[in-house]
């Protein structure tokens, strides 16, 4: 019963941990859950996994650039995902603002990952007032959506955690 | 010697171009380019050319990398050509753009909040703080910015002759007048980007002064200048603000030639 009631203590830190951003990333390390827990945290974090899975969220263990990463648990971040797409109203932002996003990443993803800036803009302006696409650009920037690098736009470490790629092309060409 | 040199920085140059820009890997002819490296590596005698030469073999060895890499990402089912993707993007309307991006979308859960740790010592914090009035001199006065200058302040500041400004204003308003009703942007857009821009800003005098006017039409966004008789009350008078970008006016100059 003790046993029981420890383990229950464990994995409400954890979620704790998870879920109130600590840091300028959301996410905890492996290595700070390792701290707060001890020694069985991946077994704690496995237990609350399922926990969550009742929820409709799952806790995903991704590298710097926002991949999977199963290889170094220490290292990695682990970030609480949800499993069923968002209602559109949940987001709080405007549909051309998301439908800017989702084009830019579509694109990018057929550029295999990197495209100049210039040119996404070009190809935005064609649909989307310029004075809202140079604005929309600089806040997914900020936001980890995407990233920049010397006029070049990649994709960015939070749409690797967050953004299923193949999904997104599939219904874009879809449509 | 200096022409082989030549092509071994092109070779390097190519390589990093396609690196930097992420263009097709195959545009590089490889089995030529290394031809070239062997053709020349018995020349080399100095070591900055040895090193010339490595450079050159460490910057194909990267291209052959993503060539590899190329070949990986477009046998897996991510590859679509750019361009049918443009032309979906092109035609898809944004509310369908943004229906593929939710149900593509599993975001992060977090939330932001204080701890009563560090309320706390906010609070404390806020309760040593004495009132700004007793801390004035911590802070001494940023540069106070009077904002724009007036037309005036740049005359008395010797920056703007008034004959001069008066003399540029006059041909604006007499182009204005010989022209009749004209749009905006025709009027606007001189040969230079510098021009175009001081007339967008003698004509926005020219609108305030109620000399001009400037008509829009809120269902093309088309707006035409016109000379006025008479000045208009104030009562009347809208503000506008119109932005002069520059990319615009390159497009406008392409179509003229």
């Amino acid at each position: 019963m003790e046993e029981e009631s420890k383990v229950e203590k464990n994995m409400k830190k954890a979620a704790q941990l998870l879920f109130f951003r600590r840091h300028r990333l959301p996410g905890v390390r492996g290595w700070e859950l390792k701290r707060a827990i001890g020694g069985d945290w991946l077994e704690v974090i496995k237990l609350l996994n399922l926990e969550l899975e009742r929820l409709g969220i799952e806790v995903k263990q991704i590298s710097e650039t926002g991949e999977e990463n199963e290889e170094d648990p220490e290292g990695a971040r682990f970030v609480a995902l949800l499993k069923t797409p968002l209602p559109p109203k949940a987001t709080g932002r405007r549909i051309d603002d998301i439908a800017i996003l989702s084009a830019t990443l579509a694109f990018l993803i057929s550029k295999q990952g990197k495209a100049s800036k210039k040119e996404i803009e070009e190809l935005l302006s064609e649909k989307f007032p310029r004075w809202r696409v140079g604005p929309s650009i600089d806040r997914y920037l900020k936001d980890g959506y995407l990233g920049e690098d010397e006029k070049m736009i990649y994709i960015g470490w939070r749409t690797r955690a967050e953004v299923d790629k193949k999904t997104l092309l599939d219904l874009i060409l879809a449509s | 010697m200096k022409l082989s040199k030549d092509q071994l920085l092109r070779i390097i140059n190519f390589c990093k171009t396609i690196e930097k820009e992420g263009t097709n890997p195959f545009d590089l002819d490889v089995r030529g380019s290394l031809e070239t490296l062997k053709q020349y590596l018995p020349r080399w005698k100095l070591l900055d050319d040895l090193l010339l030469d490595a450079e050159a073999i460490s910057e194909i060895s990267k291209i052959i990398e993503l060539q590899g890499k190329w070949i990986k990402s477009r046998s897996t089912s991510f590859f679509i050509d750019p361009l049918l993707i443009e032309l979906k993007i092109k035609f898809l309307e944004p509310e369908r753009l943004a229906d593929a991006f939710f149900s593509s979308w599993h975001p992060i859960c977090s939330m932001d909040r204080i701890t009563p740790k560090r309320l706390k010592e906010g609070l404390d914090y806020w309760n040593q703080l004495l009132p700004l009035r007793e801390r004035k001199s911590e802070f001494p006065l940023p540069f106070q910015s009077k904002g724009a200058m007036s037309i005036k302040e740049l005359i008395e500041l010797n920056i703007l002759s008034k004959n001069k400004f008066n003399e540029e204003l006059s041909k604006v308003f007499e182009e204005v007048r010989r022209r009749g009703k004209i749009d905006y942007w025709s009027f606007v857009y001189e040969k230079e980007f510098k021009d175009s821009v001081i007339k967008a800003y003698l004509t926005s005098y020219l609108v305030s002064d109620g000399k001009v006017a400037l008509e829009l039409d809120p269902i093309t966004g088309d707006m035409f200048l016109y000379p006025l008789r008479g000045s208009v009350s104030h009562d009347k008078q809208k503000s506008i603000s119109i932005s002069l970008d520059y990319e615009d006016w390159l497009k406008w100059k392409r179509n003229q030639k």
